[in-house]
């Protein structure tokens, strides 16, 4: 039970992610919002390979882990040279 | 000569309990030497600085540590935790000073060539100060930078067949008790079992699945040494359902005082003769036992396993025969509504490949929990949030007695529609044929 | 790396650094691994080596046939098999934090006496196994025959039976960013007080002593019988000028457990209006999530932090249900680096339980017995309006709701 169309699935995430202001990390669970019609399992696996694919980035606190589109947020700013 | 100049925290240096300033010295100067002529990948003195800023901290009563997020392996979501330090141009050599996690085996045995093989890596490619092992159960290695990530990262898995453990919102590295290797009260194969669902679910270890983290320990027996009944969202407790195993003639010996009780655990102190009556028969707290004519008996169906009298006499009790274990939920440190000590989700398993009892619960929990939990929900306080009856629904479990320590207090039952006769829609007109208004 | 000093931007590159000094210079070792080609030849998701190929041959030879098991001495048990055979293990303290030079020496240790085989418990202990008891001793020489140069033992013999095993602790000043205070530097002063009862076993059950520097206690002290927390009292500094430069503010809002940040319109002095955060001091309950998200928004306190002592939890099944630990102390100021405060405390109810406890009753069950109003007056320690839960809803039960009291 895999996601019909993946890239149109990818690409309503990487829209949705472009839309939201001020904020570029997201719990999963914010994925799954983005496609409600899908299994979570399937948005789970779709988010992880998109990271896989460089298109999206995971951010660690210790506890929890967000995902955000790579590159993006102040974070790389104070953490790492670019 | 130091590097820096450390009077408080030498003052850890003395007394009997081993000291990490003495250890941390000793790594200082066994890289300032550099017998066996290494480049180190990151820098030689970062000992030296790791002591600097510590001093600093001894003398501000401030940590000097900045979190950082984005540093990992690539494609895991786990494994890494991103250090820098606030004081970088003080002591540059701890200025990155990440931690990696690497799944330990189960049981934390090793061989000295393993452990040297970790060990040589980790000198190289990084601060040579390890945590053996860090709360979860992992071997931490703790400072490297980030370019050094993927480098160590890749002769792990190439070279000691040995991966990263979890962090972040995904399964925890797994960690069991030593089990049947080394313990006769271990009611199944902890370190299997632990080793089996580590492999099974890699994929949720390494990636976030969960709104929050997510544990499993496994514990052999309900003395629970790697305390998962406090510390894990599932913990799988070894137990048993027959009779305790009882050996006439040990016992004889044990109320003889001709074998130390509790496995010499008390000899510090004399005291006293041992008294089986006392400290066996009158502690047990279902008061299943008694001691007559020389005869040691137990009624199993009152007994609940507490391991008190098997503690206590181990060379004459042994677990029942018939064994398996307790799957138990929810167990958490206080963050954020309060600890919780796991709740019995399902009282006994018989442990036998390919573990599909054990699968199917571990399947419905996530489920729900994915479902229902929200941001940084622990799944103990989703239980807590929408009640025990709705856990037991969600892993189609039904509720018995030994759910609860004892029934509600207060009659607020929220009763659902389907289980009154007749539903709750009525009619009023018909009400009014019998009830004047 | 970038960071800032006195409002600037300086971007420091760490080999740069490294070169400047003169001494560090390094050349770059390749394991393998292609940057540009992350995935080619990568191996994920093998898990950890499989536990089997560990075992020394005893172990492997009588797994699963163990009969019973006897402390021997302090340090020392014996483990026998239904085949006849018995396994000898040697424990040994740790301070978890290890160099690799240390760790060597316990290889070589291990290659010395034991086949090349050794363990870790899960409470920090080194474990030496050998297959008679005529290598028990040599073992245990040389063990207690190691120290470091400031004269502590690298591997004290103990931590079995009714004593006081080692401390499983945190990373506190050591490594992590919200630490209340040291974790490894309390757990080397508390144990140096408690050494004796590491070596002998005259408690009246086990002693568990934890400690976890900060209330998100990554190593879970919430079921010990005597732990050591540290805690924060001050809510977050607000680094106004520089938040909403470093820091995503939504996601500095979403990280505080109480809801108690919220996003606000500063003015700077010179009069610079910026975007920044404001929090509900009164919510606040310390716990450093909002500066893992957010670097400007700085937690550690000189003053403001410190140690809460808890005591009487437990997780074993035994007797009575495992138990969750109590605070019985609400704040000793930090004393690095000894804590003399704190270790006297803990020395006072250790001396306390060891001198009214029944045998095989755990801190925990004593207070209970003896009730907590006594367990306070045994123990020295004053009893203040901290102490009384008041949070949600668990707090009303552990209010005296029956007039069975002790004067």
């Amino acid at each position: 039970m895999a996601i019909a169309d993946e890239q149109a699935a990818k690409d309503t995430i990487v829209e949705a992610l472009k839309k939201k202001k001020g904020k570029t990390k997201f719990y999963l669970k914010d994925y799954y919002k983005m496609l409600p019609d899908e299994k979570l399992m399937d948005v789970k696996r779709l988010v992880n390979q998109m990271v896989k694919e460089e298109i999206l980035e995971y951010w660690s606190s210790g506890s929890t882990t967000l995902i955000g589109l790579k590159g993006l947020g102040k974070q790389h700013a104070t953490e790492e040279d670019e | 000569m130091a590097k820096h100049k450390t009077p408080l925290i030498d003052q850890l240096e003395s007394g009997p309990w081993p000291s990490f300033i003495s250890d941390i010295k000793l790594e200082a100067e066994s890289r300032a030497k550099n017998e066996k002529g290494l480049d180190y990948q990151i820098p030689r003195d970062v000992c030296e600085d790791l002591l600097g800023v510590l001093e600093l901290s001894y003398k501000d009563g401030r940590t000097h540590w900045k979190h950082g997020g984005i540093v990992g392996v690539f494609g895991y979501g786990g494994g890494v935790i991103g250090r820098y330090c606030d004081q970088p141009q003080m002591f540059p050599g701890v200025a990155h000073f990440h931690t990696m996690r690497v799944n330990q085996p189960s049981g934390k045995y090793y061989t000295t060539k393993f452990l040297n093989d970790l060990l040589n890596i980790w000198e190289l490619r990084g601060s040579g100060m390890t945590n053996m092992h860090g709360s979860t159960g992992d071997i931490v290695l703790i400072g490297t930078t980030t370019p050094q990530l993927e480098e160590i990262f890749w002769e792990l898995t190439h070279n000691m067949d040995t991966d990263l453990g979890g962090s972040g919102g995904n399964l925890r590295t797994p960690s069991c008790c030593l089990g049947q290797s080394r313990c006769e009260y271990a009611c199944y194969d902890t370190q299997e079992l632990c080793h089996y669902m580590t492999l099974h679910y890699q994929d949720e270890l390494h990636r976030p699945a969960f709104p929050y983290k997510f544990k499993f320990k496994f514990d052999g027996c309900p003395n629970c040494c790697v305390a998962s009944i406090a510390r894990s969202d599932l913990a799988f407790i070894g137990t048993w359902r027959d009779d305790i195993r009882i050996d006439q003639g040990a016992v004889k010996a044990y109320a003889g005082g001709e074998i130390p009780s509790n496995a010499g655990a008390h000899a510090g102190r004399d005291w006293g003769p041992f008294d089986i009556q006392k400290e066996v028969i009158n502690l047990c707290p279902t008061g299943c036992m008694r001691y007559e004519g020389g005869k040691l008996e137990i009624n199993t169906k009152d007994c609940t396993r507490c391991m008190h009298c098997i503690n206590v006499m181990p060379r004459a009790l042994r677990v029942g025969l018939d064994k398996g274990l307790s799957i138990l939920c929810g167990a958490k440190a206080p963050i954020l509504d309060g600890a919780q000590i796991a709740t019995l989700l399902v009282p006994f398993v018989k442990v036998e490949e390919p573990y599909d009892e054990l699968h199917d619960i571990i399947g419905k929990v996530w489920d729900y929990w994915m479902e229902e939990g929200k941001n940084r929900e622990r799944v103990g306080e989703l239980i807590k949030r929408n009640g025990m009856q709705e856990m037991l629904k969600r892993c189609d479990l039904e509720p018995i007695p030994q759910h609860v320590q004892e029934p509600r207090a207060n009659p607020y039952i929220f009763w659902r529609e389907d289980e009154v006769p007749g539903g709750w829609k009525r009619d009023i007109v018909e009400f009014r044929k019998h009830h004047q208004r | 790396m970038k960071f800032r000093v006195d409002g600037s931007v300086i971007s420091l590159n760490l080999e740069n650094t490294i070169k400047d000094r003169g001494e560090n210079t390094m050349a770059f070792i390749s394991s393998g691994y292609n940057p540009d080609k992350p995935m080619v030849n990568r191996i994920t998701d093998i898990g950890p080596k499989k536990y089997d190929q560990f075992y020394p041959p005893v172990i492997a030879a009588n797994k699963g046939k163990w009969l019973y098991h006897e402390i021997l001495e302090p340090g020392v048990l014996v483990h026998v098999s239904e085949t006849g055979e018995e396994v000898y293990t040697v424990r040994a303290g740790t301070c978890r934090l290890m160099s690799v030079t240390l760790l060597r020496e316990a290889c070589g240790i291990a290659d010395k006496h034991c086949g090349g085989y050794l363990r870790f418990t899960t409470r920090n202990n080194l474990e030496f196994m050998v297959d008679s008891k005529d290598k028990v001793e040599p073992l245990k020489k040389d063990l207690m025959s190691r120290k470091h140069k400031g004269g502590s033992y690298k591997f004290p013999v103990g931590g079995t039976g009714a004593g006081i095993t080692n401390i499983v602790h945190t990373q506190g000043w050591v490594h992590c960013h919200t630490p209340a205070t040291d974790a490894s530097g309390t757990v080397k002063a508390t144990m140096d007080v408690l050494f004796d009862d590491f070596q002998n076993m005259r408690m009246p059950a086990k002693v568990r002593v934890s400690m976890a520097c900060c209330l998100n206690m990554c190593g879970a002290v919430h079921c010990s019988d005597i732990a050591i927390l540290g805690y924060h009292r001050k809510p977050p500094l607000l680094d106004h000028e520089y938040l909403d430069k470093m820091c995503e503010i939504p996601l500095a809002v979403a990280a505080c457990p109480t809801a108690a940040i919220k996003p606000a319109k500063v003015e700077l002095a010179d009069g610079t209006k910026v975007n920044s955060v404001a929090v509900n001091d009164a919510r606040c309950m310390y716990c450093g999530n909002c500066y893992t998200m957010c670097p400007s928004m700085p937690l550690a306190d000189t003053e403001g932090d410190g140690i809460v002592i808890m005591a009487g939890g437990k997780i074993s099944n035994r007797r009575s249900a495992p138990k969750f630990s109590k605070c019985v102390v609400a704040f000793i100021p930090n004393e690095q680096p000894r804590w003399p405060t704190m270790t006297a405390t803990i020395k006072r109810m250790v001396e306390a339980y060891a001198s009214d406890a029944r045998k095989y009753e755990r801190v925990g069950e004593w207070a209970e017995r003896i009730g907590w109003e006594r367990f306070f007056e045994k123990c020295e320690i004053e009893f203040t309006h901290h102490l009384i839960d008041d949070f949600r809803d668990s707090a009303y039960y552990t209010w005296r709701h029956t007039t069975n009291f002790k004067f």
